[in-house]
Order: structure tokens, then sequence, then C-alpha cells
């Protein structure tokens, strides 16, 4: 199931980070997301390395934690989204499909005429995507999830 | 990977024996080691102790195939070291060659050697050689005890080897030999063996799998000692394979013991392969490989008991792995291209990191600390266990342990239960515990990250080494990593990251014992962007800082732990020192925030004045604005506000607390405003205009702001331009409501710190005179007047500076610094006209005078007085300049740092030359010299002048008055050049030097002056000297002051001319005048002065105006040193000035002709006699170069 997504801004900074685990983990995942951020420079610095992958927005499997696997997806805009899951066995295409999905829910939280580009999406968020995200929290299988976004 | 046994770190290598003549044993093993691959050798001096290092094998051992039940271990832990060490794969025996060929005693004693090394290696399969070391090439032995010694020995010709040490070719020969049969018969042993194995593999005689595993482990290595890497590959993952068979049946229930074995085994089968995998270079198989083996055994934790086993193991894979990975990609370092991982299983970039494994390491570490931190909390008296428990040694299996049991005879090893092994386990560990291990594995993983440039992770690295640092008590290495992560997430703007480290720093300060310290990292926690309704924190972490979870409940918390601080209300507890911290007196605590400071948020000072340029003397706005993000109100005591101008200062004091504040005591003697409140609310700007003056000009800038809360507690806060103050750096991204700095939004975006003070507007005249140009030489003087118009001047001093037209800075050319006066212009002195117009130089310590530059004081002037000075200026060569004249004074007090007014002015002057001096020669009338030079010359070639030696010459010098202002000449003379250098080479005579009355020269005119020059010896190149011109500005005023106008001395040196011996002298006399009618004689007179006979032609023209008689034509001779008379008589027929007849003259020997000029043979006639006296007809003769009077043409 997925434990943690976060949406992180140009400049590396924190634009939104939301977990749905019960346990007392979230800090962990902060870290999980930021050092992520480290696998995402070095695929945008080599692109030569992704192959297949270049001139694509997502990113693919960052790397895998001992107990989480962490996904990453890069819109046009240098905007970053992680993802990070539980299940050790993910196609990758539903991953595609959930950033999809999920970039479409940015797009929507960030044309909020009230939203300042570049700052913190928590409101924008909530209001718009509440629901949709509240989903993933109660669907484990991710491809549930996807129907549900 | 270090506590691995060498044998198994390194790959096996073969191994042979040499018996006998020690003495070679050094040479051969040397040899043998230096070949590729290298063998290994095991030297026996001598034959018989050849069966105690190689024992029979056991009996057991040939039986272990038909064993039908398990052993009771899968691998025998000597029997990898075993071969290495101590079986060779082949025996070569040494003879010499006497033994062999001699008498019958030692050739009974080779051969029960023989026989007996037979019986050793027969049972082994080992192979053997026979080596016959014979000291002479002549030493023959006999055929037929060859073949004896042979058929003896059982071993094919090719086998025995002759050696022969003393021949060094021979020997080298015989070892190339020797390593070749060497290193065939090795293979073939350990071919043999490995086909034994593999058919005991293939044909299965046994039923169980510990057997299998063993016999592929052995097919494995002694593929390895063929160097067969990939047949040992395909063995070891055999053996691996099967090891996972009987471990990774979940309902079999493994005793403790038994995972520990298999897990050992395992370890060390991956630890081949991964060795084997990277040697070869495939990396990604590797790290494919390593991630198998982890998922496979990661779920063998085995009984919870034990569990801490497990993650030691875990952790130990990973560190092995990573050290593997390390080592093999500091040679190779190649990451291949990603995406070659299993389809649905891709590996990343990481995976190919050491630190990645390092990283993970650590983690199993950490989880085996705490496992088995619990597990010993669970026995009830620990140190009990580690008396009672007797320590148990690793037993003949790998990965088994058992006790030591001393009985009569032997040691006999005794198989132990789980508990007592796992008692046993606890003990052990208990006491070897290392605390540092974690922190080693984390720098490594630290510094290895930080090469790969993921400073995230490696920051991540350094954080988890800070908090084990921060466990230990190690606070200084705690808090330097903390600081570094701190430093990160903040530039990157993660709060709730950076809100968990500075919860440890805010802790760790506390036990230091450092109260700013812990102020600091309270404000910046309490300051942070984390707001209520992030509520994903809210959960209690357990690894969360120690003071809570992210909230804004916490911050509020912080927020008044310190405010009760610094009011005094409560002290804090330092664990460090055990004493307590507290905000007094005697402890006052001044923060300072800069522009980079992460304590902005804290409080935010923006200042801007309402102006940009203001008069000194008039009052203006100025906003100060703070901000802070504390979650809660802050009531300030009183604020500071500081400038560059400290008179400028002014305190703002809070109405509120004023009583509170007044006594301090320390108010200064600044301006003291007051507010009706000093309340900081969060995220709200204060904004307070006062008005602010200032009497001085220059810039006036706000440096800071100080608040005081409480008499010890202040913060500094460096004041800032709303037009150049940059966001919060956590701020920025946040939703919140920004206001403006002030109200005025257009001052919010263009507001400045700083204004500009102008000057006041001076009140004084200050001219500069100067009509005419300069010119060059003389003492220009140029008048500087200083009229006080308004207030009066104190301590004022004028600045004179002479500036190059052409700009580029004073106008000592650099290039021109070599020569002695390298300024052109000069200041030379500054005279002062005092009120009786009596003018005196002013002493040096009035002014400071430089070539280009000077400075005068100007005395004390009151309103409507003048002042005036006269700058002398000398111009050494004509070139314009700038004088620059700057005035600086105060108006109102004499203090030396009182404000100053400048007046600045500047005049452009000329500097011209006075005069041109010309000059030209002349030689006596109606005299001739012939000089040869001139005869020759070249009409273009550029020749210097040349004088005749020994006659006597005219020098006129001309001076012309280039100016347009009349000058007086005061005299003129040439002076000799080099004076006493060169003796007198020449006589120049003249009138008087100094003029009688001094001449006045108009602009344009030109005064001559007549010298005569006689050349008295021959020297090739005569020197004239140096005109020396000495003039004066014309004053019609001729009074006091004008006279004492230095006459002015210009030089200019006269060209050199060459001194020439004339051979011939043509001269011709006649009477200045003649009358009609009345004869009178023409004289031509030519003088030979060479040292040869001249033959001389000449003819006359006749004329009209003339009878003449004598020779008309004709060629003479003329002795050496004599002279020729042509003389004829003339009668005028005409009157007026009438020609001469004109002759001319041809030398010979010269090939030159001379006619003398019209001017020259020209003679006036009268028509009758002159009424008036004239000369005798004797004086009139030739005109004699007498001096000539001087006069002005």
């Amino acid at each position: 199931m997925i434990v943690c997504v976060a949406v992180v801004g140009h400049q590396n900074n924190p634009l939104y980070i939301q977990s749905f685990t019960e346990a007392d983990d979230a800090l962990k995942l902060h870290h999980i997301v930021h050092c992520s951020l480290d696998v995402v420079d070095e695929r945008v610095n080599n692109p030569r390395k992704s192959g297949p992958t270049l001139n694509e927005t997502f990113l693919g499997l960052l790397y895998p934690t001992e107990n989480y696997k962490v996904y990453g997806y890069l819109t046009n805009t240098k905007v970053k989204f992680i993802m990070v899951t539980t299940d050790l066995d993910v196609r990758d295409a539903d991953v595609r499909s959930f950033f999809r999905r999920f970039h479409a829910a940015y797009v929507d939280a960030v044309s909020n005429p009230f939203h300042v580009p570049e700052q913190k999406l928590q409101y924008q968020v909530k209001a718009i995507d509440d629901c949709s995200l509240q989903t993933i929290v109660d669907y484990c299988h991710l491809s549930c999830i996807l129907d549900g976004i | 990977m270090q506590n691995y046994p060498e044998e198994l770190q390194t790959p096996p290598v073969r191994l042979i024996s040499l018996v006998g003549c020690p003495d070679l044993h050094p040479t051969i093993s040397t040899h043998l080691l230096s070949d590729q691959p290298p063998i290994h050798t095991l030297a026996f001096p001598d034959l018989s102790k050849i069966s105690f290092l190689l024992p029979p094998p056991s009996p057991k051992d040939s039986s272990e195939s038909s064993l039908s039940s398990p052993p009771p271990g899968i691998f025998k832990r000597d029997w990898l070291l075993k071969h290495r060490t101590k079986v060779p794969a082949v025996v070569a025996a040494l003879f010499p060659s006497h033994h062999v060929s001699g008498d019958p005693a030692q050739w009974l004693q080779l051969c029960s050697d023989l026989d007996h090394l037979k019986t050793v290696t027969r049972s082994r399969n080992i192979k053997l050689v026979v080596i016959i070391v014979h000291s002479d090439s002549k030493d023959d032995i006999n055929e037929d005890r060859m073949i004896a010694l042979r058929k003896r020995a059982e071993v094919d010709s090719k086998y025995v080897v002759f050696v022969n040490p003393n021949d060094a070719s021979e020997l080298m020969q015989s070892l190339h030999r020797l390593r070749s049969i060497f290193s065939e018969l090795a293979n073939t042993y350990y071919k043999d063996e490995g086909r034994k194995v593999k058919t005991r593999i293939e044909k299965r005689t046994y039923n169980c799998t510990e057997l299998n595993i063993r016999y592929c482990f052995k097919a494995a290595v002694y593929a390895e000692f063929l160097s067969d890497w990939i047949e040992a590959l395909r063995f070891y993952e055999d053996a691996y394979n099967k090891l996972w068979e009987i471990s990774g049946i979940p309902s079999k229930a493994l005793s403790i013991q038994r995972l520990v074995e298999i897990k050992t085994i395992a370890e060390q089968l991956h630890f081949k392969i991964s060795t084997l995998l990277l040697h070869s270079g495939k990396v990604t198989e590797a790290v494919t490989w390593f991630r198998q083996h982890i998922t496979l055994y990661s779920r063998l934790v085995g009984e919870p008991d034990a569990e801490f086993l497990h993650w030691e193991w875990m952790s130990r894979q990973f560190l092995v792995f990573a050290e593997l990975l390390e080592t093999s990609s500091a040679t190779s370092l190649t990451i291949p291209s990603l995406g070659l991982g299993t389809g649905n299983k891709p590996l990343t970039e990481w995976e190919f990191y050491p630190a990645y494994y390092y990283q993970l390491a650590a983690n199993y570490l950490k989880q085996k600390r705490s496992s088995f931190e619990f597990m010993l909390s669970m026995y009830v008296n620990v140190d009990e266990l580690e008396r009672t428990t007797e320590s148990l040694v690793p037993s003949v299996y790998v990965g088994q342990y058992s006790r030591l049991l001393e009985q009569v005879d032997a040691m006999v090893m005794q198989t132990v239960t789980d508990k007592e092994f796992l008692n046993d386990t606890i003990a052990k560990e208990k006491k070897h515990q290392d605390p540092l291990k974690m922190i080693t594995l984390l720098k490594k993983a630290y510094e290895s990250y930080s090469q790969a440039k993921a400073q995230r992770t490696s920051s991540f690295c350094a954080f988890q080494v800070a908090k084990e640092h921060y466990a230990m008590d190690d606070l200084e290495d705690a808090k330097k990593h903390f600081d570094s992560v701190a430093s990160l997430y903040r530039r990157e703007g993660w709060a709730t990251l950076l809100w968990d480290v500075l919860g440890y720093l805010r802790e760790l300060s506390r036990k230091n014992g450092t109260v700013k310290d812990y102020l600091e990292y309270s404000l910046e926690m309490a300051a942070l962007p984390i707001s209520s309704d992030f509520h994903m924190l809210s959960l209690r972490s357990q690894d969360c800082c120690p003071v809570g979870p992210a909230t804004l409940e916490q911050r509020e918390k912080i927020h008044n732990e310190v405010f009760n601080l610094v009011h005094e209300k409560s002290v804090l507890a330092s664990v460090e020192h055990g004493k307590e911290l507290k905000v007094t007196g005697d402890n006052p605590v001044h923060l300072e925030i800069d522009l980079v400071s992460p304590l902005r948020s804290v409080l935010l000072a923006s200042v801007a004045f309402h102006e940009q340029v203001i008069k000194p003397g008039m009052t203006t706005l100025i906003t100060v604005s703070l901000l802070s993000h504390l979650p809660l109100t802050i009531e300030l005591d009183q604020l500071e506000v500081q400038f560059n101008q400290p008179e400028c200062n002014f305190i703002i004091m809070n109405a509120e607390r004023l009583p509170s504040a007044m006594m301090d005591g320390d108010q200064h003697d600044n301006r003291v405003e007051q507010a009706p409140s000093l309340a900081l609310s969060s995220n709200k700007w204060l904004r307070m205009t006062y008005q602010i003056k200032s009497d001085q000009s220059g810039k006036l800038e706000c440096t800071s702001v100080i608040a005081k809360i409480r008499p010890n507690f202040t913060i500094c806060c460096r004041a800032e331009s709303p037009v150049s103050m940059d966001d919060l750096p956590l701020w920025k991204f946040e939703d919140h409501v920004e206001t403006l700095p002030t109200k005025d939004p257009a001052l919010a975006f263009s507001g400045l710190r700083s204004i500009q003070v102008e000057e006041l507007d001076p009140e004084v005249d200050l001219t500069l005179n100067a009509s005419t140009p300069a010119l060059v030489g003389e003492t220009f003087i140029v008048p500087v007047t200083v009229v006080s118009k308004g207030p009066d001047i104190h301590a004022g001093e004028l600045k004179i500076n002479l500036v190059d037209v052409r700009g580029g800075g004073l106008f000592s050319p650099r290039e021109a610094e070599h020569i002695a006066d390298s300024h052109h212009v000069e200041l030379l002195g500054i005279s002062c006209v005092e009120d009786g117009a009596k003018s005196h130089l002013i002493s040096d310590e009035e002014m400071k005078i430089k070539q280009s530059f000077g400075l005068i004081s100007v005395p004390f002037l009151k309103s409507g007085e003048s002042w005036s000075c006269k700058l002398q200026i000398k111009w050494h060569r004509p070139k314009p300049i700038v004088l620059y004249v700057s005035l600086g004074y105060s108006p109102l007090s004499n203090e030396p740092n009182a404000q100053k007014i400048n007046v600045h002015r500047s005049l452009q002057i000329d500097g011209k030359p006075a005069v041109t001096i010309g000059h030209h020669f002349l030689l006596p009338f109606r005299w001739d010299p012939l000089l040869l030079s001139r005869t020759k010359a070249n009409p273009q070639s550029d020749q210097s002048l040349s004088l005749p030696l020994n006659e006597t010459c005219i020098l006129v010098i001309s001076a012309r008055n280039c100016t347009e202002v009349p000058l007086q000449l005061v005299s003129m003379s040439i002076e000799a050049d080099n004076d006493g250098i060169e003796e007198k080479s020449c006589s120049i005579r003249t009138g008087s030097s100094n003029l009688v009355d001094p001449a006045l020269l108009m602009p344009g005119e030109e005064f001559k002056k007549v010298f005569t020059v006689t050349s008295e010896i021959n020297p090739s190149k005569l020197r004239l000297g140096n005109v020396l011109l000495r003039w004066k500005r014309y004053s019609r005023i001729k009074d006091q002051h004008d006279s004492s106008i230095a006459s002015v001395l210009t030089t200019q040196k006269l060209p050199d001319v060459e001194i020439e011996f004339s051979p011939l002298i043509v001269c011709m006399e006649s009477p200045p005048y003649a009358i009609l009618g009345e004869p009178f004689t023409y004289f031509i007179k030519i003088k030979n002065q060479s040292k040869l006979l001249q033959e001389i032609k000449f003819s006359l023209a006749d004329v009209q105006s003339f009878v003449i008689s004598g020779s008309h034509d004709d060629t003479i001779s003329i002795l050496p040193k004599s002279e020729h008379i042509l003389s004829y008589k003339l009668v005028p027929l005409a009157s007026g000035m009438l020609q001469l007849p004109r002759f001319t003259l041809t030398s010979a020997r010269y090939s030159a002709s001379f006619q003398p000029s019209m001017a020259e043979s020209t003679v006036f006639v009268f028509p009758s006699k002159p009424p008036c006296e004239l000369a005798k007809d004797g004086d009139a003769g030739p005109e004699t170069c007498g001096p000539i009077s001087t006069g002005l043409s």
C-alpha cells in the first residue's frame, strides 16, 4: 500500500507531504522522501544512464529501502512527485498511471487562483483532493487506488 | 570481511612439496612463486619428516561416502586450509647425484627413502617427481642406475630432472622445465581430485544433502585451484542452492545452532560467489545475486531469543558486500547501465554504491542492538549468566560450537544444547559490545555518499552518526554533525526534519550548559513554519527528538519556556555540569541576528527612510518595522535604533514598561521616544515612524536595531532595507498572509535604510586669475583670492592640484620618470599677500607642497573679509595644464572634526616657449677658402656645416619673441660646452655679454647678436657650446614689485660644426668705391696653403662698364705655401652700382672651379669725386673681421 506521497518544489523544498500510516514512522518517511531527491538529481543530471526514460516524466523506481519502495516523477516545471509504497511487487504501469492521475490532481490544485506559485499546497490539496487521497489510504492495492483517485 | 579466515578471502593457490637437498629449495620456490599463476612450495629438508606432515588419510574418511546418516557437520573447518598449506599436489624428491651413482650403501638408503615416500604419496594420489642434483656436468650416472631409479620411483623418464646449481644457464633451463612439470602434474592432481568428487556427486551414493553440499564445495575449490572460475562458480552456486534446500523449508523448525551453522555456510558460499562474480566484472549479476541472497535469508529470523544473531548476520552480509563492492569498484569503475536487472525488479543506481550497503549494515546493526537489549532485559540476572557459562570454542565443523572438555589423555569436544549455546553467545556479546562499530559504518556510508555527491543521503547518515554520538554523550561530535545537517534542512526548507535536528541541538546545549545556544535553538524551533493542521506528525514517534513532535503546541510550549527563562521565572537544569542555567545580570544573553542568520524569522528588522536625500539639519521620517514568526506575542521593553552617525541613535521605550525600564539607569544621551506598546504578534509587522535629523553630511545609515526584553536579554538585529530584503528561507514557501513592512506600498518596495545628507551651500568666493599664457622657464604667478560672503571661515584649507589637461591623472608621465625632472610643470611655492600688500613667502609649516600638489591653510576670515595668495608655477616644457583649487572650510567652529564645506575652482593654463633662438655663420667678405667637402658634397646629403681652419668666421645668433607679450632681454652669451674637459679648440669673441640697456623685444620681433669664431686647432668637430639668453617679462609699471621678477635663463645648444683645412684661398681686393674715369687696381690673390704645387686656370670676362688691363686667360702654377697675385687696372666708364669683370678660377688638382658671387663682384662708381672726406685708398682694403657693432635689426 502507498504509505507516503510528496510533492517537492524545484528548489527541493517540500510543497506537500502526506503519509498514510497508522504507525509512528512519519518522520522516517520524511527522511526517505528527502533522500530520494538525491536519486532524482542523479537521474536528471545523468540522463544517459536511464536510457529509455530519457525525456520521460516518470523516473521509475528510485531506490529500495528495507521495507519500502520509492518511485519518482518529474514534471516539466521541475516539480517532483515522490511516492513511497510497501508493496514489494508493483507493476511499473500501475505506478505510471498513479502518477499521471496524481499529476492531474496537482494541476487542479495549483490552478486555484488563490494559490501562489512555489508555495506549499496543503490547503489547496486538502480542498480539492481530500477525498481522492483518502481513498489511497483506504485501499491497500495500487490498482484500487488508481480507480479511486 | 577481515573476520574471514585468510584461505577464504583469497583464491586457492597450487601447492607442491620439495624434499631433500635444502640448499636448492629457496631457488626453486622463488622461481615457482613468480610464475603466473603462482605455485606455493612446501619444503622439507629431510625425507623422514614428510610422514609427520602428511599422515595417511584416516579410514573414516574413505568410508564417508558409504555413510547414509547425515554427518555431524557440513564443512570441516580446516579442510580448505589443509589443501592450501598441507597437502601438496606434487612431491619432488631431490637427491644428490653421488647418492645415485655412489656406493651401494648410499643407493640402498636412497631406495628405502623412495619407498617410504611412495607409500605416503600413493595413498593420497600425490604425484612424484625425482630431481637429481649434480654438481658437475662431467658427472655421468650409470644408465643402469637411472633405469633402476625410475623403476623404483615408478615415474616416467620425463619426471626425472637433472639440476646443476653451479651452471647458471643450465639451472635456469632446469627451473623452467621443473615449473612446467610441476604445473602439469599439479593440474592433473587437482583435476583427478575434482573428478573424484564430481563422480561422487553424480553417483549419489549418499542420501543426505549435507554431503552433497560438501562435495559441491570441494569440487568448486578444486576448480579454483585450476583457475576454472566458471566451473567453480557453478559448483558454489550448486552448493548454495542445496543449502537452501535444507534451510528454506519453513515447516521444518531449525534449532538455533543449526540455523547458525547454515547461515555461516551460506555466508561463506555467498562470499565466494560474490567475489568470483565481481572479479570477473559481473557487477550486475553480483548485485542481483546479493539481493536474492538477502531476500532468501532475511526470512530465517529464527527463534525470538536468538533474533539478535540474525540481525548481526544480516548486518555482516551488507558490510562484507559493501567492502567487496568498494574494492572491486576501485579497480574497475564501471557501473553498468541500468535496467539490466530482472525484468520486474530493475536495479537502481544506489545498489551499485557501497554506501548503500554500509548504511543498511548500520541499520541492521541497530536492529541487532535493540533486539539484544530487549533480550538482556528478559534475563533476570545477567551477571550470573556471565559467571556460570564457560566459554565455547569453534568445533571442527564450520559454524558449530562445542565445549572443550579436558580428559585424561586428550581434549574432547562435547556438543552443547541450544540453551547453553545461547547463554554463551549472550555472555560473549555482552563482553565485546562495541558502541563505535555502528558509528564507523555510518561514517563510511556518509563519506561514500558524499563522494557520490548525494548530499541529502549523506546528511541523513550524518544525522544518524550524530544521534549515536548523542546517545553516547559525545556532545561535541554530535553537535558538529547536527549543525551540518541542520544547515542543509534550513537551505531546502524541510521544516519537520529541521525541527528534529534542532530538538537534539537544543537538548545538547542544555546538557552542555550554554544558555545562549539553548535560547537560539529554542527560538529557531519556535519560529519554524509548523502549523497545527500539519497533523501528520502529531502521532507520537519513537524516533522523535527529545523535544517532541513538531506541532504548534510544542512551538508554543518552547516559546513559553524561553520567555520564562528570559523573564527569570524559571531556571534550566543543566545535565552536564549539574548547575542551573538562567539569564541574570551575571549572565546576560545577547543574540546577534545578521542577514544570513536562521534567527531572522525570530526577529526581522526593516528600516526605511522616507526620503532619499536631505539637507543637513532638515528632518525626515524613518519607519522601523519589526516582524516575528514566534507563535505567541512577545513584549519588548525597549528598542534602540543605531546609525553609523552615533548622534542620530534613538531609543524607543515601551510606555507600559517604562518604570521598570527606567530602572536600568543605562540611559545614554540619545533621544528617547515613547511607544504606547511594543507588542510583537506573530507574523504581523510592528511599524513605527519617527522623525530624524542629521547635521553631518554624507551617508546616514541605520545599522542595527537592538531589542531589549528584560534587562539581561537583548537581540541585536541587523537593519535591512525593504528594497533588498530577502525572503525568510523557510517561510517563503508557506502559504500565509504576507504584509508589507511599511504602510506606504511604494516605500515597502523601494525604501532604503540609508539616506544621503547633502553638504551646506558654500558662501564664499574663490577666484583664480591668470590672463596670459605662462612662459616656459619663468615663475608664473597665479593669484588666488578667497572672499567670505556669508559665515566666517574657520579652519580653511586650500588644496592645489596640477593636472594634465588631457586627463589621465597627474602630469608626471610615467614613461619620463627616468629623466631627472620628471615634472614638466611644477608648483614651486605659494606666497601670501597680507593686508598691507606686503607679500611674504609662507613658511614650510603652513603649507605642504609636492611637485603637483599643494596644501595651505587659510587663516580665520570674518564675513566680508578676503584673503589671497599667489601660486608660483614653473613650466619646464611647453604643456597645457589644468589648475584645480579647492577650499575646504568649516562655517561654524574651529573643531578639527567639524562639518566641512568644499568649494572647487579650476583654470586651464597653457605653458608656451618665450623665445626661439636661431643662428647662422658668415665668412669674411671677398674671402673664399676652398673647402673640399663642399665641392664633393652631395646636395641631398644633410651634411653639417663646415668651417675653414685658422680662419675667422662670423656667427649671428638671433632670438625671436614668439609670445604675445613684450619681453626684455637682459643678456645673451655663448658658453662653452664641457668646460675643462676639452681644451680650447676655438675662440669666440664678442662685445659685452650684458646689454647696457636691456633690449625690449616686442611680440614677433627678432634680436640678433654677432660673434666671431676662429678655430685654432684641427678637431674633426667643433663644439660651439650653448647660447644663454636671459630675459624677463616687460612691465610698463616700473615699481618695486616688478623689478623683483627674476630674469629667466633660456639655454639652447648650438650645433657642432666641421673644421676643415682649405688648400686654396681666393681673396679679391678692390677699393670700396671708384670714381668715373679714374683708374683703380683690382687684385685677385690666390693663396696656396697646401704642400703641393697647384695648377690654377683662370679667365676674366670683359664688361662694358670698365676698361681692363691684364691677362684675360691663363694657367698658372702656384708653389706650396705661396701666394699668387693677379692684378688688373680698371677704368670705370659708367657710374652707379657696377659689376666688376667676373673671373672664373679652376683648380686642376681638385677639379673645382670658383666664381665670386654677384654681391662680391660689385663696386659703386661715383660720377665725380664726392665732396666729403673719404677714407684713404689703403684703408679701404678687404673687409676685416673685427668686432661688428651689435644692434637691433
